[in-house]
């Protein structure tokens, strides 16, 4: 925004809202990241996450002038979740297909062979915490993807996720209680 | 000392989201007090700490170029709304 607009907007004798885009500015383009984020989370691809966070930003920019500006990030992902559970209707039964294939899937999709490679040399040196990470069950595993790798917070991932606020408390603190009982047991077994 | 107004039963229900910042403030000043006076609650207080602090620093960079694509996206919305007029 040029300082000019900027003057205009504060010169403004009306107290409302400033303009669509610059709402689109100040609101949305900031949470660009954590919303690429939480979408790979729920997507499993990066491929998907990109085009869900555009389906996102677009539903965003058609309904920014009706926004109160509180809570930005909070709106968004409810977009966002309404944004997927849309593009999960369209797509058939493809979206239910097996870990193993969607695994495949994500591989193919990677840039190039040395991106799969070092993804390859990731896991080799995968750290205990990635490992019980890893094997949790997908539903707790996102919630602890949400909240404690992406710091959003029990209402955040709520919506993000379209589940209750108790629901993400009691799997999140079922998933960290899982993840200590397996840093245990790997530590037991490597004595 | 003051004393102890919640039992390890209450602070071990609410210990997590305690961690997460998530309680009302007396219920966050209570635990925090109790933590301070309880060594076995301190103990399990530092386990998930470190849980959730290990968590924390295993987040993986985003993809740089899908994020830059994301953000010519965003200015290709408002322009193409201004040029429908
Ligand atoms: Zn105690």
């Amino acid at each position: 925004m040029s300082a000019a607009s900027l003057a205009t907007m504060s010169a403004d004798p009306m107290p409302g809202p400033p303009g669509q885009d610059a709402r689109f500015e100040a609101y949305v383009v900031p949470e660009l990241e954590i919303l690429y984020r939480v979408a790979q989370s729920i997507t499993r691809n990066p491929t998907d996450a990109e085009d869900l966070v555009q389906d996102t930003l677009i539903r965003a920019y058609r309904a920014i002038e009706r926004f109160d500006g509180r809570y930005p990030r909070a709106w968004l992902l409810t977009i966002m979740r309404n944004a997927q559970i849309n593009r999960v209707r369209r797509k058939r039964p493809e979206l239910m297909r097996d870990p193993d294939e969607t695994m495949a899937r994500v591989a193919d999709e990677s840039p190039d062979g040395a991106d799969a490679e070092s993804q390859l040399m990731d896991q080799e040196f995968e750290a205990p915490i990635e490992d019980a990470l890893a094997a949790l069950p997908e539903k707790f595993r996102k919630v602890v993807e949400l909240v404690d790798l992406n710091q959003l917070s029990y209402q955040e991932a709520a919506d993000a996720l379209g589940i209750p606020v108790g629901t993400v408390m009691s799997r999140l603190h079922r998933a960290r209680r899982n993840i200590r009982q397996h840093l245990e047991a790997s530590r037991i077994e490597e004595i | 000392m003051p004393n102890k107004t919640m039992s390890c039963r209450d602070v071990a229900l609410r210990l997590q989201t305690y961690l997460d910042g998530e309680l009302d403030q007396d219920r966050m000043d209570s635990i925090e007090r109790h933590l301070a006076a309880c060594v076995d609650c301190g103990l399990e207080a530092e386990v998930f700490t470190s849980i959730k602090n290990d968590l924390a620093s295993h987040v993986k960079p985003v993809n740089s170029a899908a994020l830059q694509r994301l953000r010519d996206f965003s200015n290709q919305i408002a322009s193409a709304a201004e040029a429908d007029g």
